[in-house]
């Protein structure tokens, strides 16, 4: 081959290859509308206050952005809002050990960044992140689980606590919890966790009496 | 060795500035590497002191590139710059905007409130990696890269002598300035935002940069061993038109999972999956034109040379397809297993590269005949055995992590904190390594050429 024909090859291939690049890119926004709701003022806002703090240094958001810290694309799946408000706000309150900075956000900031990442939430990402397939029932292998288990697994506790090492991080763990609370103190939080733990950072339990019960019965065996 | 134009000499002025960057990019990369371990060790949050470990990293390649241009056109175009003047006016344009940039990220890590919001764009931080720097400096930036282009383009037009070499430099230069653009405009949806985003961050390191380094490697093989332009130049087409081939649609790797339709799994994972043949043919083109090389004056330069070419494919081809794959990159991505790659690419695509046209360049700049390389070998091995390792622990802690997390269900938190702790140590550990080594090349720069010589072969100088 020539240099003038490697050269050719070179720009003209280029071109050929951008020009599909293109045509790929045109139809991609056309359908990008459909696989995300529509972007309220909020939402926007939102995004901007996620800007403006420069998150995205710390965090990953549709698993792009930094290593820091967790990835924020389920946030608002996993985590009720009051929690996640007060944990953006002011972190440490919530989780004494949090990493996070107190970064001076609002309130009214805070509500604008909860729009956008359940805009986020909500976005057709092709089924990322993907379901852990290890992910086994805490704390159990292979084992029946209790009925105290069940309600534990069920109404998502591990989002916020582990056990046995297995769960999240954001609420204290309860490996040994039964040696630190009784049945009373613990029921009662459940009921009302503002209650006994100022500024508390976990929802309430919401959920018949009976199951609290048993959920306490489990708490207590943790020892 | 000496410069046939004086207009070259202002290469020199871009590499200083390059040089004392690096610097600082290692040190608050060091720190933000103790961050894993302390979070409140440094006044500045790890999100700002890793905006400014990246945002020097690529200021400070892209003035190395600015400067190796300012050597290689005239050198081929065999007259001086069109104006030497406005070369140096562009020069400190530059390192004024940087440096304001610098203390506008600062000031907004000191007080997030300062970041304050004029005419709908944030003024100090964007908060969108790698270009976080406020619209007001991307215009102005924009403008210096237009001016340095322009200089360029008029020097070559002057003499109308066109070299290939030249050409895709030129070529690789102008779309790397286009593609600065995307990323210039708002987007109310964050997967538009992202869309564009990766125009700049793909396009850029797997596209116009790569063609800068394929005619760099050209320009640096016919210096270092005086290699024949003609062939040269026929593989350098040939391998920046297979960057291209396979580099613009496999952006598509980026568009898995951010809410792109998906297509982009067949496009990304196919076309990126070839990224690595065009950095491969850059390493065979390397061995071929150094196997006859005898008597070569400029050791450093050849060794870095090669070692570019070598460290490109390792870092960006193998480091890269490992996890280029939808169904490998469904579970890795956005883990350390991200970082590995990104560090490994960086340091031997473009880090070697500006090192190597640092040495290949400056003991002409500063008239030496020859030079003692050992300074230049002992702070390659220093920076490129950590390196090594700071990927490979990096690369550990990303598999762990994705089988902790991402296949097991464990917390992010938790095994950040418990089962990848030793990483972060070790990461840490060879991080001063790597310093070191910095330091070593630093010393080496400033003093290159300008102490005396402990013994001087007779070595017979290169036409
Ligand atoms: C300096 C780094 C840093 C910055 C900046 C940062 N975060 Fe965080 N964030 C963390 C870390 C680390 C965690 C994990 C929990 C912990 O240790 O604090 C976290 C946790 C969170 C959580 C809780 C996640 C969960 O599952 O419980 C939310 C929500 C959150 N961040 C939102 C934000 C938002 C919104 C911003 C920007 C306004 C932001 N973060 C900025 C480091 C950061
Ligand atoms: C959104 C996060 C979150 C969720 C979900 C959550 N918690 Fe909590 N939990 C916390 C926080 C934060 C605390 C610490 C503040 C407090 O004690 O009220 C806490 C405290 C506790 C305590 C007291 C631990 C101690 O040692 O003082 C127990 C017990 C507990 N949670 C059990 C549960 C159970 C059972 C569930 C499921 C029904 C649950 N939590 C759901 C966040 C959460
Ligand atoms: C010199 C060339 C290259 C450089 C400098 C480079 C650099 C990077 C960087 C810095 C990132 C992280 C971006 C971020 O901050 O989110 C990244 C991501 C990525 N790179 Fe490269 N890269 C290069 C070439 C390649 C090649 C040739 C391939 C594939 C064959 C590749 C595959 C990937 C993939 C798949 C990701 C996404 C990782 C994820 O999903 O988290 N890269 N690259
Ligand atoms: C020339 C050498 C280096 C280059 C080219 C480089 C490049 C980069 C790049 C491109 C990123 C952004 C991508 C990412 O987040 O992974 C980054 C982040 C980072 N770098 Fe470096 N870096 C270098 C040296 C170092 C050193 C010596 C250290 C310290 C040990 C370091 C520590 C870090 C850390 C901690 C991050 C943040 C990663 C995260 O978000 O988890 N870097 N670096
Ligand atoms: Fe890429």
């Amino acid at each position: 081959m020539s240099n003038r024909a490697a050269r050719n090859l070179f720009i003209f291939g280029s071109l050929f290859f951008f020009v599909i690049f293109l045509a790929f890119t045109y139809d991609t926004m056309g359908k990008l509308d459909q696989r995300a709701p529509e972007v309220t003022n909020e939402v926007n806002a939102g995004k901007m206050v996620w800007h403006k703090y420069d998150c995205i240094g710390c965090h990953t958001i549709f698993g792009t952005g930094s290593y820091f810290a967790p990835d924020m694309t389920k946030v608002s799946d996993r985590k009720p809002k009051g929690y996640l408000k007060q944990f953006i706000m002011d972190p440490r309150s919530v989780n004494p050990a949090a990493a996070m900075p107190k970064l001076g956000i609002t309130s009214a900031e805070a509500d604008n960044l909860l729009a956008f990442f359940d805009w986020i939430a909500k976005v057709d990402t092709n089924g990322w992140p993907p379901k852990p397939i290890l992910a086994v029932a805490a704390g159990v292998g292979g084992r029946e689980l209790t009925a105290g288990q069940r309600v534990y697994q069920s109404l998502g506790c591990s989002n916020c606590h582990a056990i046995n090492g297995i769960g999240g991080t954001s609420g204290p763990d309860l490996t040994r919890v039964g040696s630190r609370r009784d049945r009373a103190w613990l029921f009662g939080h459940f009921k009302d966790p503002g209650e006994y733990v100022r500024n508390s950072a976990m929802p309430k339990v919401e959920a018949p009496d009976a199951d609290i019960r048993q959920l306490t019965d489990y708490m207590i065996t943790l020892k | 060795m000496s410069i046939k134009y004086q207009s070259q000499k202002i290469a020199q002025d871009f590499f200083t500035f390059a040089v004392v960057l690096f610097l600082v990019q290692v040190v608050v990369g060091l720190v933000a590497s103790l961050q894993f371990l302390w979070p409140d060790f440094f006044f500045l949050k790890f999100n700002i002191v890793k905006t400014l470990h990246i945002n020097a990293l690529i200021v400070w390649l892209l003035c190395g590139l600015m400067g190796a241009t300012y050597y290689v056109i005239p050198e081929e175009s065999e007259s001086e710059l069109w104006s030497i003047p406005l070369a140096k006016l562009q020069f400190w344009a530059t390192v004024v905007t940087i440096t304001a940039v610098v203390l506008g990220y600062i000031w907004a890590g000191i007080n997030p409130q300062a970041n304050g919001t004029v005419l709908g764009t944030l003024t100090l931080n964007e908060g969108r990696k790698y270009i976080e720097a406020p619209r007001w400096a991307d215009i102005l930036i924009v403008i210096s890269v237009l001016v340095f282009l322009f200089n360029c383009f008029m020097t070559v037009l002057k003499t109308k002598k066109w070299t290939g070499i030249q050409g895709v430099l030129l070529g690789g230069l102008t779309f790397l300035a286009l593609m600065y653009l995307p990323g210039m405009v708002y987007m109310k949806s964050m997967v538009k935002d992202q869309f564009w985003w990766w125009w700049v961050v793909h396009l850029w390191v797997e596209g116009a940069w790569e063609i800068i380094a394929g005619a760099l490697l050209a320009f640096m093989l016919m210096k270092v061993i005086g290699a024949p332009r003609h062939a040269l130049e026929k593989w350098m087409y040939l391998e920046v038109g297979l960057v291209m081939f396979t580099g613009i649609l496999g952006t598509g790797h980026h568009y898995y999972w951010i809410g792109t339709p998906q297509y982009w799994l067949w496009i990304g994972g196919i076309f990126s999956s070839l990224e690595p043949i065009p950095l491969l043919v850059m390493v065979w083109d390397a061995f071929r034109t150094t196997r006859e090389a005898r008597n070569v004056t400029n050791r450093a330069g050849l060794y870095y040379t090669v070692a570019h070419a070598i460290f490109n494919f390792v870092g960006a081809g193998l480091w890269g397809v490992i996890h280029t794959l939808p169904e490998v990159n469904k579970w890795t991505h956005g883990t350390q297993i991200t970082t590995a790659h990104g560090h490994l690419a960086f340091y031997g695509a473009y880090v070697l590269l500006v090192m190597s046209m640092i040495y290949v360049t400056l003991p002409a700049i500063r008239g030496v005949k020859e030079f003692n390389p050992s300074r230049a070998f002992q702070s390659f091995w220093w920076m490129t055995i950590s390196m090594v390792f700071i990927v490979l622990v990096t690369t550990g802690a990303g598999m762990v992590q994705t089988y902790m997390e991402r296949l097991m269900g464990l917390d992010y938190v938790t095994v950040k904190a418990t089962y990848n702790l030793w990483f972060w140590i070790l990461r840490a550990i060879f991080g001063v390594g790597f310093l070191i080594g910095v330091g070593i090349f630093v010393v080496d720069y400033f003093r290159l050429g300008r102490e005396p010589m402990p013994y001087v072969s007779p070595a017979p100088e290169k036409a």
